[in-house]
């Protein structure tokens, strides 16, 4: 009996199960609602977890042949999958941390003038995963962990919609919400920049949503399409450098061609897979979470996901991320002076390019969005690129992924140079 | 009534919107189920309406009635393009 409470109760689905059981408990809902809201949390992350081992499963033969091909290790940033992945190894931190995180969010609210309330739930599991990996790096587990990794990812939420709510603001044209989201510094230097490269003769017609742009790319805003048709091109180039001995040697004597297509449509569909999960989990904790809230700091701003931007410059959302992809695409092909090469991370290309876009339209006219949105995708891709040796997550049994988030990987650098300043970690 | 709400990744913003049609709706004494997908997922999903920001909008097909939020932000634009659609 006390073999199964202890085995049941560490697994990671359980203890995040238990803690939408709490939250729901606790805003006092219906029965039905709380058996509902923690299975299908419980499923969510089962899926989730279903697809981080799908996708880990197609990086390994693509690892293997870039590897051969290039002599240089291949990451794609993404960090869902890559948090979703170490989740046997940290699966009681993590979710931990993502809840007590919460905790501290709305104390630093309610006691400081950092009246911010973080709702982007993605990101603040897949900060807490970040959390968990780098104090891991570090020596520091369980408790510990769980204490440092809160208190860091709560200062966090508050401060880097803090940063950015200057130009929120600006760009919103209303104080009442804030920008939660782990790009938000990078997407506003990005804006930064754009201001100070704006024309001198710049008016208010100088913006790209008074140009009429086809509406021909719009069936790549279903990111599984862009996605796929960039995972096909990369595995068949890289699959064609190692040459056909190696993948042939990789897919166990079936074409090799034909495998690697598939395992490039397999690497989509575990994102697809991972990200039903996310949605799942997110769909029942975040309303809890929003309604916690809403009741114990009233008037606090809520942090939102990066899209709540676009309806502000719609045109120049696809300027921004046709810039972002290109200047992704100039870092991927710089990075291998590193020593390892970043691949484009096409949902972070396209999420913060088509907010610095926005940024940039506002704040430095047309060619602020360009610059903008180019600057963004070149940054984007090459930080993990200079990072890359501070983090290593091959010791779980991961290859070709690393962190995107570019704050998450600000603050997990600081740790991890901050950990080796006292001696901690190997 | 059962709604889905769209936006790219189907749990940022999408569900965000999906809550403010909810207290909507509670507001006018309907209790609203939903969900939040993303762009690859709404076809086929049984719901009495579809609500979706203005820039995803033209990428929704569906004999549903589709609402084109131009700025989810705005609860007063919400409310105001949902309310015909509401009912038990």
């Amino acid at each position: 009996m006390v073999n199964f409470l202890v085995e049941f109760l560490s697994n990671p689905t359980i203890v995040i199960g238990l803690v939408a059981l709490l939250g729901l408990v606790l805003m006092k809902n219906k029965l039905t609602t709380v058996i509902t809201g923690t299975l299908k949390t419980i499923f969510g992350f089962m899926i989730l977890s279903a697809g981080a081992s799908v996708i880990v499963g197609a990086l390994i033969p693509f690892s293997a042949m870039f590897q051969s091909a290039f002599g240089l290790t291949g990451i794609v940033p993404e960090d869902n999958a890559l948090v979703a992945g170490v989740q046997t190894v940290l699966g009681f931190e993590t979710p931990m941390i993502m809840l007590f995180s919460f905790v501290i969010n709305i104390i630093l609210a309610r006691v400081t003038p950092f009246k911010y309330i973080f709702l982007t739930g993605h990101m603040m599991f897949s900060f807490a995963g970040t959390m968990a990996i780098v104090l891991d790096q570090l020596g520091i587990n369980g408790w510990t962990a769980i204490i440092i990794g809160s208190i860091v990812q709560g200062v966090s939420m508050v401060v880097f919609p803090a940063i950015s709510q200057r130009y929120t603001k600006r760009i919103l044209g209303s104080d009442d919400v804030a920008f939660g989201f782990w790009g938000s510094s990078l997407i506003v230097l990005s804006g930064f920049i754009a201001k100070k490269c704006r024309k001198k003769n710049s008016d208010e017609n100088d913006t790209w949503e008074k140009v009429k742009v086809p509406e021909k790319l719009g069936f790549l805003k279903d990111m599984s399409i862009l996605m796929g048709i960039v995972m096909v091109i990369v595995y068949v180039v890289t699959a064609i450098a190692a040459g056909k001995d190696v993948v042939t040697g990789l897919s166990g004597g079936k074409n090799w061609i034909a495998f690697v297509i598939l395992q490039a449509l397999t690497f989509v569909a575990g994102i697809l897979i991972l990200l039903q999960g996310v949605r799942m989990f997110l769909g029942e904790i975040i309303p809890a979470f929003k309604g916690i809230s809403e009741k114990l700091v009233p008037g606090a701003r809520p942090a939102l996901d990066v899209p709540i931007f676009y309806a502000y410059g719609p045109t120049a959302t696809t300027i921004g991320f046709l810039c972002a992809v290109v200047g992704g695409l100039v870092a991927t092909f710089l990075s291998p002076l590193t020593g390892v090469v970043v691949l484009p991370g096409v949902i972070g290309l396209f999420f913060m390019g088509g907010a610095a876009g926005v940024f940039g339209d506002k704040l430095g006219g047309k060619r602020g969005a360009v610059i903008a949105g180019s600057f963004l995708g070149f940054a984007f891709t090459m930080i993990p690129a200079l990072c890359y040796p501070l983090i290593d997550v091959t010791r779980y049994g991961i290859s070709g992924l690393w962190f995107a988030s570019t704050d998450a990987i600000i603050v997990g650098v600081i740790m991890k140079l901050a950990g080796m300043i006292f001696g901690l970690g190997a | 009534m059962h709604v889905i709400t769209v936006c790219g990744m189907g749990f940022g913003t999408s569900l965000m919107l999906l809550m403010n049609i909810q207290e909507i709706g509670r507001k006018y004494g309907f209790e609203i189920t939903g969900e939040a997908v993303d762009l690859g997922s709404y076809k086929g999903k049984p719901c009495d309406f579809i609500a979706a920001s203005s820039e995803i909008v033209r990428q929704i097909i569906s004999d549903k009635p589709v609402v084109a939020i131009d700025n989810l932000l705005n609860k007063k634009e919400v409310e105001n393009k949902i309310s015909p659609y509401l009912k038990k």
